[in-house]
């Protein structure tokens, strides 16, 4: 492999794992907001806040947490014939099917940045109690469909790596 | 092209990209993406990004993370281990009575648990070499923990359920309390079973040995502790869900938490465990809410399509099915694609598909969830291609070969489907628990 993929496959890599890692942890952010408002609205008066960031912190779990789930290879595959087949034929087949994938984030990534363009610029805010500007939210979802997108292209090197039967 | 012509190779064509064995997201993502591409240019271009959001604003999807990482803590924490000694010791003495054990503890580890794998992975790991040295016959211990772990998913709190409830548009709660009764009465029917069978031929259930039945009173009663854990966790959760002091969600996070405690508080929780649990949490998680943000695309075009119409009038009308007809046919082919799909894949898939389809012809969609659910647990057990044959076959001690996994199956998958046939006769099994706590 040229020097540059080997490259860009260490750096994606290694900053999605970085990201996973951190946000892996975010679980204990939405328990907390949670007990927090079970507690705020038994005690005292209820939060108008703890719905909202909980959902929020709920996206950035999972859109930034997906890049590092690629790397874990958690995502479910259907493996009536892919789990029989060897090492390098999956590779083969990986290598036209992630097209697909990369595809379905590049729309995601295309609705993303509409909707946070429109977001910025109209300062778009959620129709509850609470009103939350939507755009930072929408800064993350859009962050982490790079993220993921960037992983993907890594998988398909080293999909390519693997057929050229070389170490990544 | 017509409408239903697209709905259709819609089908075909996610279909066959799930077989060349991409991520499953992926697959489904990409057709949703392409067929809304299509059809509506680049109006169409919004519709993956906006289920992203209508993801975010579902509130009640909050209960996966929690729930999955309570399933980690309690099986990496091992805390199921001591639940195991207890049943061993109490139900030890009489014919098959480790088996009935195992079910008993399979019903405690879903109350505390929302995905079937869990189950399977405890029953497989602590019951299963335990019942095996002790002569029990390796075919109906198989069968015992398979059938045990498919009540993961039907004792609340269940993972499949919310997905379901999702799709389905119903409330989660309502959902749960439905599924309460019927997993009991089909954890009743397995013991039943046990019981009988192992009366009949003693050798296939034999007593524990003398020797071991030798413990005193007071190490029986302190075993018996082991047991009120899980009561506890699953009292914290669901006694302020059903008093309404706390909302599902927050219920979800008072469980999770108070599974992590009773671990640390019982010395298990170490750095291994904990780092196990917190990333296999986000691991899970993010494997199906991808998924549901994949499948939401998909079925946002197929709603805009009307396939749902179509597909109604093509049953009731052309072929002049009645609905009882139409909902047994559904049901099988739910045993067909179970066969070779996963239950998250299956529900995604099908669900946008049926769900609508069972409401206009007026069933009541909480009922259906129910049978959906077991519907979709007999369907991984069937040979040849049910995923927790496989599943079962990765865990299980290397003497029990695939043919036992299949031939432990069989008497148990008749008891399920027992259980499925007395809950569409008298839906009252299922419903009158949630009505009886929302009618108050």
């Amino acid at each position: 492999m040229p020097g540059f993929v080997s490259g860009y496959i260490r750096v994606v890599d290694a900053i999605n794992y970085r990201v996973g890692r951190v946000v892996m942890y975010g679980i204990f952010v939405m328990a907390g907001i949670l007990l927090w408002s079970s507690i705020s609205k038994t005690f005292f008066l209820p939060s108008l806040w703890t719905l909202e960031a909980a959902q929020f912190a709920m996206v950035a779990y999972y859109i930034l947490g997906g890049p590092y789930s690629i790397q874990l290879d958690a995502n479910v595959r259907m493996d009536l014939f892919y789990g029989s087949w060897s090492a390098r034929k999956k590779a083969w087949v990986d290598v036209f099917t992630i097209f697909f994938l990369i595809f379905f984030l590049g729309v995601l990534l295309y609705g993303a940045y509409d909707s946070t363009s429109y977001a910025i610029k109209y300062g778009e805010r959620s129709p509850s109690a609470w009103r939350p500007y939507m755009w930072p939210i929408k800064v993350v979802m859009c962050v982490g469909l790079v993220l993921m997108l960037l992983q993907a292209i890594s998988e398909l090197f080293k999909d390519i790596a693997r057929i050229r039967g070389e170490d990544i | 092209m017509s409408y239903d012509l697209i709905a259709i190779f819609m089908f075909a064509s996610m279909m066959l990209m799930l077989m060349t064995g991409q991520r499953v997201f992926g697959a489904i993502g990409a057709v949703a993406a392409a067929a809304a591409l299509t059809l509506w240019g680049t109006g169409g271009s919004d519709i993956p990004f906006s289920s992203a959001m209508k993801l975010m604003n579902w509130y009640p999807l909050l209960t996966l993370p929690m729930f999955i990482f309570m399933g980690y803590v309690l099986s990496e924490s091992k805390i199921a281990d001591d639940l195991y000694k207890m049943f061993h010791v109490w139900m030890g003495p009489i014919h098959g009575g480790l088996a009935i054990g195992t079910i008993g503890l399979m019903v405690l580890v879903s109350a505390m648990n929302g995905l079937s794998v869990a189950g399977m992975a405890i029953g497989a790991t602590i019951a299963l070499p335990e019942l095996l040295r002790r002569g029990y016959d390796k075919r109906m211990v198989t069968g015992v923990v398979q059938a045990g772990s498919s009540l993961g998913i039907l004792v609340p709190p269940s993972v499949v359920l919310v997905l379901y409830a999702m799709i389905a548009r119903q409330p989660v709660g309502q959902l749960w309390l439905a599924g309460v009764v019927p997993g009991l009465i089909m954890a009743t029917m397995f013991i039943i079973y046990i019981a009988v069978r192992c009366r009949l031929q003693p050798e296939l259930g034999p007593v524990l040995p003398k020797e071991e039945r030798q413990v005193s009173l007071g190490e029986k009663l302190r075993l018996l502790r082991a047991g009120v854990l899980p009561i506890v966790i699953f009292a914290s959760m669901m006694v302020p869900f059903v008093k309404g002091w706390t909302s599902l969600v927050e219920s979800s996070a008072i469980g999770a938490m108070a599974a992590f405690v009773a671990a640390v508080v019982k010395g298990r929780m170490n750095r291994v465990v904990f780092e196990a649990s917190v990333r296999q949490t986000l691991a899970i998680s993010c494997m199906f809410m991808w998924i549901i943000l994949a499948a939401l695309g998909f079925g946002a075009v197929f709603d805009g399509l009307g396939a749902v119409k179509a597909i109604e009038s093509l049953f009731t009308e052309q072929l002049g099915l009645n609905p009882w007809m139409i909902l047994i046919l559904m049901q099988l082919s739910f045993l067909l694609m179970g066969t070779f799909l996963d239950d998250t894949a299956m529900l995604v898939i099908v669900a946008p598909l049926y769900v609508p389809l069972v409401a206009a012809l007026g069933f009541d969609l909480v009922w259906y969830g129910v049978l959906y659910t077991i519907t979709t647990q007999i369907a991984y057990m069937t040979p040849p291609f049910g995923y927790n044959l496989f599943l079962m076959r990765a865990m299980a001690p290397p003497e029990i070969t695939l043919r036992d996994i299949y031939g432990s199956i069989l008497p148990f998958v008749c008891v399920m489907l027992v259980a499925l046939a007395l809950i569409m006769t008298f839906p009252q099994i299922a419903l009158w628990l949630p009505e009886y706590v929302y009618n108050k």
